[in-house]
This record gives structure tokens, C-alpha cells and sequence, in this order.
């Protein structure tokens, strides 16, 4: 059988079993003493009445004398009476039973049979001699010889006097009756002396058990406090109560960390070893019991700052400790830990600087101080030069040193107040706090000179520059993510200007940037709040000037800027992809009006809507299929619709060139007309044009200008158009402003002309009546 | 175990009964309802007689020196029912009280001559409790 190790249960009472034990005994005795005391003494009572009876026997025995001496003389006497209650009483004795009254004298009175060996000998006795008594008796009145009568006690009665003989059988049970009561008396004697013996008996044994019984509890609870003193003892924990006096009590382990005996903790004595910081909070916490969790330092007998952590046990309502419990730990290792982690969280863990996290955390500091001392500080923002071609050429571990190095000669001209950070790769920053612009500027001076001498790595003196961009905080409310966005204005101007210098943060970097975004903004705000419109300009036949079509343009009339010109808004559409939306917006507009003209009985026959295609709906993919939709919605005949294309989109290399090109094909394949726009300023070979979808040039608007005049300029614009003749292309001159150049166009044989000599591109309204005034002129010519 | 102790104690008390001589000669009596049985002779002197009452009621025993008054009767008292002991003056040489059943010591010095040991409780002697003996 496997024993079990005892368990260490300190709160257990181990004397809860000896009390128990002890708590039986004295219940048992008490409960056999209560019993011994009912028994004896109801014993007693019976035994006195059997005495009595007894006794009785011995009066009986002598009045039975008379009664039969009487009888003989002839006197009234009952002696059969007497005989009879001798006999009936002595067989109630032995056997038990009804006890018959002597008349005048007594009650009846029931026995139960005696016991004790010694009185039911004599009893036995005593019947035969009542026996022999009353036989000699009957003998006697019967006047029969009284020798004769067999005798049953062993007695040998010497007279034969009758009368002598009956008086010495009554003394015999007179004696024995007497000492029946005697004994029995004797009897009860013993049993009440046995029971006090007993009752003292049982008593001391109580008294020893109720002694047993207090020690064993006072035992017990000694234990119990022993046990919680060696624990608070024994515990590394700090345990301290305080009361309306201070402290009341400090364990053994407070004191060996304070080093200083109890005397010196108690009342109010304790607060000299509590930081000041945290004086107010531990206060609280003692008086109100409150908060329940608890962070304070105190001074070891080092005199070092330990941090601790108590919990907080209000206990002042319990009537045996009427305080506050502190049950507190020393976490200064935990706190230490926890420093080492947020220094690793905030810190860069190559340069051993601030990080970006914590330069943003300082800043915003920085910046919520000056919204209340309106104290202005600086940004400085720090890219080093050449940092990447050093990385790639020489690795990423020169790299590092080079970051290190850095760090350390910057970390060499900043003063400790200021927050130099490492932000990553190779960008620093400073932040100045309270400075003024010639402290910056200073800085920044310095920072840029630190770097003048070379910097050794991996074998070789590496000279490396700074971009410094430096940015002035003038002092209350500001925004740490505007200060560090203009910081980086300044920088790349820093860079832009060449490197190995700093810039200054100015307004106008901001305005320039931000035109750019705000603009790219305006301009989706601006397609849903219908602001873009789309305009025609229309295209004429140079032989006849018959118009023969329009270019929709997009127009775009901000409220906040006027008009804005195509060649701002639409590389910005370009840049981010919105020019997939407003391209499809044009393209829908075009050709619903288109149709719509047409249905109205407007347009010349043949016409064209010619829209412009931006490169990147072409490469975006997907253009065909939506030139179809549109088509199909707005119920346009695939030609009369016409799209240009850059030079430059034709000509893209690789897929995006491959996919624009296959899009072309599609196009080109439901009917729609393919344009070249701004023809001959690309950098496509004249040869390659073969190979293209396209069915029109349009020869850029510089070649026109001039082909009065320039000589050159004509050459190439005549070259051109008799090119795309030669393909089999229609040739459109763009641009065309006066008499003569549109005079130059016909010698040259071009084919279409646009520009402002024939109108200049305007609203839908307009290019309608422009269209309806055409088609009315050329109907009546021909019928006049 | 106290109380057994003090129960031992008690009881130690009580045990301690007459002490004999080592030269005294013991003599077994032994008495019963209604008999006194005792060696016919007794040697002279010292005699411890060992007095077993076997019940059972109670008896005494007497020691009566009967010197040459041969035949004579004892003397009996009024009541006709035991002897007159006072009568007899010092020919009572030993009494035993009356007792309870057990054994019980009686020492008596015994000169030659005829004795008779009775019990004198009321009726014992006439109911047969005398015998005689002769110490030689």
C-alpha cells in the first residue's frame, strides 16, 4: 500500500482531532454519570422498599407467635393470615411480584425479584424457615405433636416444648429477615458510596478532560498563528497594515529590506522610505483602502528605488485587524524587464536610437508642451547621400557601420535635451526643443559638417553627404505629421539641390506639393458634381471646308479654380488611374450626343466623333469591349465614332505596348476609325506605321504653325501627309488658325483641317447650332 | 487507567484483615445454618481459630471455657432464646461478632480443659449451632 505524503495544510488544526477525542470523552463521561446517578438512585428507591419488606417479615414472624398462642387460648387471631403474608412476602422478595399490605399498616407494594447472590441464599432461607414456622404453628393448633413436623432449615432444636419451639423458629426468621434487610441496606450502602466514588471519579475525569480540552485549543490556535507568523515570516512578500496611527505592522521582510528595526517603520515613520512621487497615492490607498492595486518605489537599505506592487486589502471593519493590508512584492526586476522591452520597442536596434515610433511619441510630446509655452522647436529631417549605392556596392553589413558611424557622430553635435532618431534606412532626425531658427540652422550646419571627413569602412574612406531639411515650429498648436511631411519638402529640396547640404522649409514646397493632391481630389469631386463638360471642336474638309466632324475634349470648370487646362488635369487623372473613369465619361458623352445629332437630323454626311484614348485605357485592357457597350447603348454606328491615340502609346514596348495594340484590332475590327494623334513628334520610325490599326494621322499642331513660313516645317508637314497618303491614311492638319496656313494644307493635299479658323471647341449647345446652321446652309445651297 | 487505579487503591484498603502469629496454631471452625463444625481437641495456647461462616445467615462465634462445671447448663436469658453472656463472665475467653458469609480470624488462648463454641444470635443456639471441644 502506497502511503501518502502528508500534505502541508497550514490552515488545518492539527489538535482538531485531540479536541474531538477530548470533547467524546467528556460527553461520554457526563453521560455515564447522568445514567449511574438514575440507576443508583432509582435503585435505591426499590431497594428501600424491599427493605422495608424484609423488616416486615421479622414483625410477622413474632406476631405470628402470638396470633398462634392467642389462637390456642382461644383468643381472636388470624395466624393463617400471618402465615399467609409471610409466605407471600418472602416468595415477592425472591421471585418478584405484589408485596400484600398488612391490614392497618401498609400499602401494597410491587418488588422485583432480588438479585445479589448473598440475600437470595438468605431469602431461600428465610422461606424455609417461614415454612418450618408456620408447619410447627398448624402442628401446634392442631394439637398434633409438634416433634413430628419435618424440619427444612437443618435446624436441631433441642427443646420439645411446643411453644418453645415455635418462638425459636420465629427468632431464626426473625434473624435471617433481619439480616436480609441488613444486607440489602448494606447493599444499597456500597452502591450509593460506589456511586459517588464514581461521580468523583467521573468528575476528575472530566475536570482532566476540560483542562485537555482548553490546552489542546490553546495549543491549537497557538499552532494556527505560529503557522501564519512563519508564513508573513518566512514570505518574501512585504506585509504591512496600517491604521489610523500610520503603520501598525511591518513583517520581517519589509525590515530586511528597509534595514531598519520595526520601531523605526511603526506610525509614521514608514513614509521616509516611500518615493516622494508616490507619496500622495500610497497615502490614499492606506486611509481609503483604495485603489486595490498598487505601484510604488521604496528606498532599500542600499538606498536603491525598489518598485513594488501591492495589493490592497481593506480590512479595517475586521475586528482583529481594524486596517488596511498592503500585501506587497518587489517587481523592481519585472520593471526592469519592462523598461529593457519598451527601450526595445522604441528603440533602433542597430543604432541604439530613439526609433521612429518614439521620435513621433517625443514630437507630439513636444508639440502638446508648446501649445502651453508657446516655446517654437525644429524638425530636422536627415537623408544621407548615396546611401543605397553604398549598400548594394558594398553590402548591407557596410551598410550598417555606415548607419552606426553616422549615428555616432551626429549623436557627437546634439545635445542631450535634443531627441537625435534613427527613422530607418538611412534617415535621421533631430528634434530641437525651445530653439530658435539660428540654433537649428546651426544644427544643421553642424550635422552637414560631420560628415565632411570621410568615413572608414570595409578598408575604404567613404565620403558621404547629408540632405538636411529643416523645419521651424514657431510655438503653440501644431501637427507632428505636417511638420515631418514639410521636413521632407526641405529634404528633397536639400536633394534636389544637389545633396551635402539643408534646406529650409519654405510655404511654396508646400504649395507645390500639395497643388498636385489637391487638384487629383478636386478632379473626382468635381466629374460627380458634373463640372467636367465635354466639348467639340469641329473638323472640316479642306477641299470643300465641309464640316465632316468633331473632337470632343474634356473641359473641366472648378468652382475654387476656374477653368483648368486639359494638359494640368489630365496627367493627374493619368497618374492615378482616373482617367479610366473620366475616359469612359467622354467617350459615353460623345457618343450619346452624337446620337443624339444624328437622330435630330444634324449631322453632314460623312461625320465623325473623334475621342481622345489616354495610354492608360488602352494598356488598363478592356477599352474594345467598352467602345462596343457604349456604342450599343447609345445607338451610334461604330463609323462615326473615332479614337486618337498617342504616337507613344502605339510604340510601348513589351505587353502594355503588345495589349494596346491588340485593343487597337478590336477597335478597329467593330468599325471605329484609329487616329494617330500629335503625329511626328513621337519617336516612331515612319516605317513602323504600316504595321499599326490606324486609319487617320492628325499631324501635330507645331509643323503647322511654321509651314507658312519655315521652310522646313512645310517639307516635313508635306512629307507627312504624302506618307500617310501613301499608306492609304487620311491626313489631318491640326491647328489651323488662318487663311493661309489652311491655303498651305490644300497645296499639300491634306485631307481634314481643325482648328480655331473653323471653331474653337464648345459646349454641346453651341457645336448643335454650329451643326444645325451647317447642315441647314448646305441643304438650301443645294436645292438653290 | 486513574480510575482503575484509584478503584485498585480503594479496594487495597479494605483487604488488609487480622494478622496471625507465626507459632499461633490455625484451627478451621466452620458454622452454617444450623451447625458449628470444629475439631473434637485443640492444642493448648495460642489458637487462631479460622472462623468459616458458610451462611446463610449471619453468625457470631462464642468461646466458652467450661471448667469443671460438667453437665451445667449454660445460663439463658429472659427471652428463653440465647445465652446470658454477660452471666458467664470471663468464661467467655473469644467472640466473633455477628457477620455476613466469609472467613473471619478469631484468636483465643487456649488452657486444657472443655470448651464450648456456640452462636448466640437469637434462636442459633437452640436451633443447633453449639459444639464442644477439648483442648489437651
Amino acid at each position: 500500500v502506497k502511503r501518502r505524503n502528508p500534505s502541508f495544510g497550514p490552515f488545518q488544526s492539527r489538535g482538531r482531532r485531540s479536541i474531538v477525542a477530548i470533547l467524546l470523552t467528556f460527553t461520554l463521561v457526563s453521560a455515564i454519570s447522568v445514567a449511574l446517578s438514575i440507576r443508583t438512585t432509582a435503585r435505591s428507591k426499590h431497594q428501600a422498599s424491599v427493605v422495608q419488606v424484609a423488616a416486615r417479615q421479622r414483625t410477622l414472624a413474632e406476631q405470628y407467635v402470638n396470633d398462634v398462642l392467642l389462637a390456642r387460648s382461644g383468643a381472636p387471631a388470624d395466624p393463617r393470615n400471618t402465615a399467609m403474608l409471610l409466605k407471600s412476602s418472602v416468595r415477592a422478595l425472591q421471585e418478584g411480584g405484589t408485596v400484600p399490605a398488612v391490614d392497618g399498616d401498609d400499602d401494597e407494594t410491587e418488588v422485583s425479584a432480588v438479585t445479589d447472590a448473598e440475600v437470595t441464599a438468605q431469602l431461600e432461607q428465610e422461606r424455609r424457615l417461614v415454612a418450618d414456622l408456620t408447619n410447627t404453628g398448624r402442628a401446634l393448633l392442631a394439637h398434633r405433636p409438634v416433634d413430628a413436623v419435618p424440619l427444612t432449615a437443618h435446624e436441631r432444636l433441642e427443646p420439645s416444648d411446643p411453644v418453645e419451639r415455635l418462638r425459636v423458629l420465629a427468632a431464626l426468621t426473625s434473624n435471617v429477615s433481619l439480616n436480609v434487610a441488613r444486607t440489602m441496606a448494606t447493599t444499597t450502602d456500597r452502591n450509593i458510596s460506589n456511586l459517588i466514588t464514581l461521580q468523583v471519579l467521573l468528575g476528575v475525569t472530566g475536570l482532566f478532560a476540560f483542562l485537555g480540552l482548553a490546552s489542546a485549543l490553546i495549543a491549537a490556535g497557538r499552532r494556527q498563528i505560529s503557522h501564519f507568523r512563519s508564513l508573513v515570516k518566512s514570505s518574501t512578500d512585504l506585509v504591512l497594515v496600517f491604521g489610523a496611527g500610520g503603520c501598525r505592522y511591518a513583517s520581517d521582510s519589509v525590515l530586511k529590506m528597509l534595514g531598519q528595526p520595526s520601531d523605526e517603520l511603526l506610525g509614521h515613520g514608514f513614509g521616509k522610505f516611500i518615493h516622494p512621487d508616490d507619496h500622495a497615492s500610497v497615502d490614499a490607498a492606506c486611509t481609503n483602502g483604495e485603489p486595490h492595486e498598487l505601484l510604488f518605489r521604496m528606498r532599500n537599505k542600499f538606498g536603491e528605488w525598489r518598485h513594488v506592487e501591492a495589493y490592497v486589502t481593506d480590512l479595517r471593519e475586521d475586528r482583529h485587524i481594524h486596517g488596511v493590508v498592503l500585501n506587497a512584492r518587489d517587481v523592481t526586476e519585472r520593471a526592469r524587464l519592462e523598461e529593457e522591452l519598451t527601450r526595445q520597442a522604441f528603440h533602433d536596434g542597430l543604432s541604439g536610437l530613439p526609433n521612429r515610433a518614439l521620435f513621433r511619441d517625443r514630437l507630439d510630446q513636444a508639440l502638446a508642451r508648446s501649445l502651453r509655452t508657446r516655446d517654437a522647436l525644429a524638425v530636422l529631417l536627415i537623408d544621407l547621400d548615396n546611401f543605397k549605392q553604398i549598400n548594394d556596392s558594398l553590402g548591407h553589413d557596410a551598410g550598417d557601420l555606415l548607419v552606426r558611424e553616422v549615428a555616432k557622430r551626429f549623436s557627437g553635435v546634439t545635445r542631450p535635451s535634443d531627441t537625435l532618431a534613427r527613422l530607418g534606412g538611412d534617415e535621421f532626425a533631430v528634434l530641437l526643443e525651445a530653439a530658435n531658427e539660428a540654433a537649428a540652422v546651426a544644427l544643421a550646419g553642424r550635422l552637414v559638417g560631420q560628415l565632411s571627413e570621410p568615413v572608414a569602412i570595409a578598408g575604404r574612406d567613404l565620403m558621404i553627404g547629408a540632405s538636411i531639411g529643416l523645419v521651424l515650429h514657431p510655438g503653440g498648436s501644431g501637427n507632428s505629421e505636417e511638420l515631418l511631411r514639410h521636413a521632407d519638402l526641405a529634404m528633397y529640396a536639400a536633394k534636389e539641390a544637389g545633396g551635402g547640404r539643408w534646406e529650409m522649409f519654405q510655404a511654396e514646397m508646400a504649395r507645390a506639393a500639395g497643388e498636385l493632391l489637391g487638384l487629383e481630389h478636386e478632379l473626382q469631386v468635381g466629374l460627380k458634381r458634373g463640372e467636367v463638360k465635354v466639348h467639340y471642336q469641329p473638323e472640316i474638309e479642306v477641299r470643300t471646308r465641309a464640316i465632316v466632324g468633331v473632337e470632343a475634349l474634356a473641359r473641366w470648370h472648378s468652382p475654387t479654380r476656374g477653368n483648368v487646362p486639359p494638359d494640368q488635369f489630365i496627367p493627374v487623372a493619368e497618374a492615378n488611374g482616373f482617367i479610366l473613369r473620366l475616359g469612359e465619361f467622354v467617350l459615353r458623352t460623345a457618343c450619346e450626343q452624337t446620337a443624339n445629332w444624328r437622330r435630330d437630323g444634324m449631322l453632314p454626311e460623312p461625320f465623325t466623333t473623334w475621342v481622345n484614348l489616354s495610354g492608360v485605357q488602352l494598356s488598363a485592357g478592356g477599352i474594345a469591349r467598352l467602345v462596343e457597350r457604349v456604342l450599343e447603348e447609345t445607338q451610334l454606328p461604330a463609323g462615326m465614332l473615332g479614337l486618337e491615340v498617342t504616337e507613344s502609346t502605339l510604340v510601348a514596348e513589351g505587353s502594355v505596348g503588345d495589349r494596346a495594340r491588340e485593343e487597337l484590332e478590336n477597335l478597329r475590327n467593330l468599325g471605329v476609325k484609329i487616329a494617330i494623334d500629335d503625329f511626328g513628334t513621337g519617336v516612331s520610325s515612319l516605317g513602323q506605321l504600316q504595321r499599326f490599326p490606324v486609319d487617320v494621322i492628325k499631324v501635330d499642331r507645331s509643323f503647322i504653325q511654321g509651314v507658312e513660313h519655315d521652310v522646313k516645317n512645310a517639307a516635313i508637314a508635306a512629307n507627312l501627309i504624302s506618307l500617310a497618303h501613301a499608306l492609304g491614311l487620311v491626313a489631318i492638319a491640326e491647328g489651323i488658325e488662318s487663311e493661309g496656313q489652311l491655303e498651305s494644307m490644300r497645296e499639300v493635299d491634306c485631307d481634314l483641317a481643325q482648328g480655331y479658323l473653323f471653331g474653337r471647341p464648345v459646349s454641346a449647345e453651341h457645336a448643335g447650332d454650329l451643326l444645325a446652321a451647317y447642315v441647314g446652309s448646305a441643304t438650301s445651297k443645294l436645292v438653290t | 487507567v486513574a480510575l482503575a487505579a484509584l478503584i485498585l487503591l480503594l479496594g487495597g484498603c479494605g483487604g488488609s484483615g487480622g494478622v496471625s502469629s507465626q507459632k499461633a496454631a490455625t484451627v478451621q471452625v466452620r458454622e452454617r445454618d444450623f451447625r458449628i463444625s470444629a475439631p473434637k481437641q485443640l492444642p493448648p495456647g495460642e489458637v487462631d481459630l479460622a472462623v468459616h461462616n458458610k451462611g446463610p445467615d449471619d453468625h457470631e462465634l462464642l468461646v466458652i471455657r467450661r471448667d469443671g462445671e460438667g453437665e451445667e447448663e449454660l445460663p439463658v436469658r429472659r427471652s428463653g432464646l440465647t445465652i446470658d453472656e454477660d452471666g458467664l463472665g470471663p468464661a467467655v475467653v473469644g467472640a466473633l461478632e455477628p457477620g455476613e458469609p466469609g472467613v473471619r480470624h478469631l484468636r483465643v488462648k487456649l488452657k486444657p480443659g472443655h470448651y464450648e463454641l456456640i452462636c448466640n444470635m437469637a434462636g442459633h443456639y437452640y436451633g443447633g449451632m453449639e459444639a464442644e471441644v477439648r483442648v489437651q
